[in-house]
């Protein structure tokens, strides 16, 4: 059965924990073009905002790997994107990531998929929350 | 907090050239390897022009407005995009401004208002981060 609205509410295990690493942080910097930035440096870095996107993209995959949904990742486009912060992700944090499908919403073969990603340490302290729409396009039949 | 924020307060935006090394680099940092960031018959596929930039990383580049001017990137607290329009990197690169301004201040909480350009086309709607002030 492809993905429909009887899949709200699902929610799927959490990743495997994942540990934030100063070269990690270094890597994801760069790629922002701000490896200048002292606060990701040093033995005490914090990971920019948006490095959330990292746990965030690993719980994604659970979609992706869900035969039971028949979702493709090239076929699926991101409409739009929301992090909220409970604090930064630090290096040497060991945190996972747990995805819910909030809402689904079928246009003819399209679906537009809602899906929150909450992000906690191991020890359980709530991270951040990443909230995201996906339009999943389907193909004509 | 090192600097002090005002409402109406016109952050420094800034340009950058993107490249298909730069989706490479973001695809490899961010762990998304969607093909429609680097395949020309994936994005053509979807009907796009050509591959189009990850969300996510125009999304973060435009934070740099904020996190440049507030020197502590960890006092940003909510961030909120709208991928309005896909940003298009052909071969030879394209270009995309980045700016913002702050419109709310209450609570302790700073709202600025960001927006990403690819020439005169709004790239991101709706983008706003809030940033704590303490």
């Amino acid at each position: 059965m492809p993905i429909s609205q009887d899949h709200a509410g699902c929610s799927y295990p959490a990743t495997a924990p994942y540990e934030v690493t100063g070269a990690k942080i270094a890597e994801f910097a760069a790629a922002l073009g701000e490896s200048d930035n002292p606060a990701y440096q040093g033995t005490d870095a914090i990971a920019p905002p948006t490095f959330a996107v990292v746990l965030a993209g690993a719980a994604w995959s659970s979609l992706f790997d869900d035969p039971e949904l028949g979702l493709s990742l090239a076929r699926t486009v991101h409409v739009d994107q929301e992090f909220r912060w409970t604090r930064p992700l630090r290096r040497g944090d060991e945190v996972s990531a747990r995805l819910t499908i909030d809402k689904v919403r079928v246009r003819g073969t399209g679906a537009f998929i809602t899906v929150s990603v909450e992000l906690a340490t191991t020890a359980g302290e709530p991270v951040a929350v990443a909230s995201s729409t996906l339009l999943h396009q389907g193909v004509a039949q | 907090m090192s600097v002090q924020l005002s409402v109406g307060q016109v952050l420094p935006g800034f340009t950058t050239h993107l490249t298909r090394a730069d989706l490479v680099r973001y695809a490899g940092a961010s762990g998304d390897f969607n093909p429609i960031h680097w395949s020309e018959s994936a994005a053509a596929a979807l009907g796009l022009p050509t591959v189009i930039a990850h969300g996510m990383f125009t999304m973060g580049l435009a934070l740099r407005v904020v996190t440049d001017v507030i020197g502590d990137p960890g006092a940003v607290v909510r961030y909120y995009v709208r991928f309005t329009k896909p940003v298009p990197v052909p071969e030879e690169g394209a270009e995309v401004h980045f700016a913002g301004v702050v419109t709310e201040i209450a609570d302790g909480v700073a709202t600025v208002s960001l927006e990403a350009r690819l020439a005169e086309q709004a790239v991101l709607g709706a983008a706003v981060v809030e940033v704590r002030l303490d």
